[in-house]
């Protein structure tokens, strides 16, 4: 075969540093908690990586933050928010409040503004008044604080549910009765769990595993959470903000 | 931005028990800014028969003038009531033959079909814009906000819902969806077709 490179025309190459990893994250807040959860499906167009990569992680006590988007910025990312929040304990002997760590993310995302972390963060927990407290960011750190919030691969199927089932968009309450501001834990682990079976059904990224992590404000009973098939406790003290886990199979296929 | 875009606008049908549903957005636009309101994008067939046509503006009024012609055709050439199976193969071969040239629609179905028994079974179907015919159990959405849509009716949606609960569903769901979809809205109509009767509703919906 004689050498036909010569007869193409020019060619280019290009280092594509991004990687779209599917999945996709969600995080409600309630009056004392917060639940946040996330897929543990990656994959890379058609092909699934791993059935179990967390997109989930603690963060503090009071603190827990989802990632999505780029696996691999994402990993970096919460390695280095970890390590920021760890300076902070040495520095100040405590750990850091929510909005403080919303303000520091927004910091970090746009200290990379012109090679940005490909990452959509959403960050749950307990703020300073022991409520709970949902913050959204875009990839260059501009943020928001929300009730509710879906992003990845399915936050168009998802988001829509959310502003019915949380927000109570486009119903009209009972004469003389108005809507509940936030929703009891049982009333908002369901809808999370029915969001991302409604999901996995539809969408070919999400699926596998489910992670929940509910943040508990101090002080609060475990009602909700009690008698929860496979809970985890992952917070370090009984007598402040609590954080469980909770593991759910999705579809495989 | 695809063509299929340009207009804006969404269906969605919806089977329940002994009776189907079938509603769409009212708006009309070109790109990003809205032209009309009262834009319907569902049309009746027969009786107990409709049609949701989402897609390019200009194709919709086509092809429902043609299914209107067609229909017109097939009930004087047979004489005999035009079934929503029929009425689906010639949708499906009506679009396939502009295949390399297609109508830029993506039509939904949803009627009741006749059984050799006497009674009416619900039937609701889709189709791409070449005619793939899609015949599900549960729904069929279609349009600019369809991917919201998959994701509100699967989460809303159960199986055997009486005509009153099958409209408050389709509703929540159309509405839920195009509140997050730029290219549809600006209100929304809703057909409920059970065996005696056709009920429409127009729903006021978010202005923005």
């Amino acid at each position: 075969m004689p050498d036909m490179s010569v007869l193409a025309g020019p060619q280019q190459h290009q280092f594509n540093p991004y990687a779209e990893n599917g999945g996709t994250i969600l995080a409600i807040a309630g009056a004392d908690f917060t639940v946040v959860a996330g897929d543990t499906r990656q994959s890379e167009g058609y092909s699934i990586q791993t059935r179990y990569a967390p997109k989930v992680f603690r963060l503090t006590d009071r603190a827990v933050l989802a990632v999505n988007g780029f696996a691999a910025d994402g990993n970096m990312f919460v390695k280095k928010v970890k390590q920021r929040l760890e300076w902070y304990r040495h520095a100040h002997a405590k750990d850091m409040p929510l909005r403080a760590i919303a303000r520091l993310i927004q910091t970090m995302l746009y200290a990379q503004r012109f090679f940005p972390y490909y990452v959509y963060n959403i960050l749950g927990g307990i703020e300073e008044d022991g409520s709970g407290a949902v913050y959204s960011f875009d990839p260059v750190g501009s943020y928001e604080r929300e009730a509710c919030r879906a992003a990845g691969a399915a936050q168009s199927l998802v988001q829509p549910f959310l502003d019915n089932q949380i927000y109570f968009k486009n119903q009209t309450a009972a004469p003389g009765q108005s809507h509940p501001t936030h929703l009891p834990l049982s009333d908002v682990l369901s809808i999370v769990i029915d969001s991302f079976t409604s999901a996995t059904e539809r969408h070919i990224e999400v699926g596998d595993g489910l992670e929940i992590y509910i943040v508990l404000a101090k002080g609060r009973s475990l009602q909700g959470v009690e008698g929860l098939r496979g809970l985890r406790e992952m917070s370090s003290r009984e007598d402040g903000e609590r954080v469980f886990v909770l593991q759910r199979e999705l579809k495989k296929d | 931005m695809s063509i299929m875009d340009h207009n804006g606008g969404s269906v969605i049908a919806m089977a329940g028990k002994d009776c189907v549903a079938i509603a769409s957005d009212l708006r009309l636009g070109a790109g990003a800014q809205t032209i009309a309101m009262n834009f319907e994008k569902v049309f009746p067939v027969t009786d107990r028969l409709y049609m949701g046509l989402p897609g390019l503006a200009t194709d919709v009024i086509t092809l429902r003038e043609k299914f209107r012609y067609l229909t017109n055709m097939f009930h004087i050439k047979e004489s005999r009531p035009l079934q929503p199976s029929t009425f689906a193969h010639l949708l499906s071969s009506t679009l396939y033959e502009r295949r390399f040239g297609p109508y830029f629609c993506e039509p939904v179905l949803a009627g009741l079909e006749l059984t050799p028994s006497g009674t009416y079974q619900p039937y609701i179907a889709g189709t791409d814009l070449i005619g793939c015919l899609n015949f599900a159990k549960d729904f069929i959405v279609a349009g600019t906000a369809s991917d919201k849509l998959f994701g509100v009716a699967e989460g809303l949606w159960e199986p055997d819902l009486g005509p009153e609960d099958l409209f408050e569903t389709i509703s929540q769901t159309l509405l839920n969806s195009v509140d997050r979809d730029a290219y549809s809205g600006w209100g929304a109509i809703v057909h409920v077709i059970t065996a005696d009767k056709v009920v429409t509703r127009t729903l006021k919906g978010r202005m923005d």
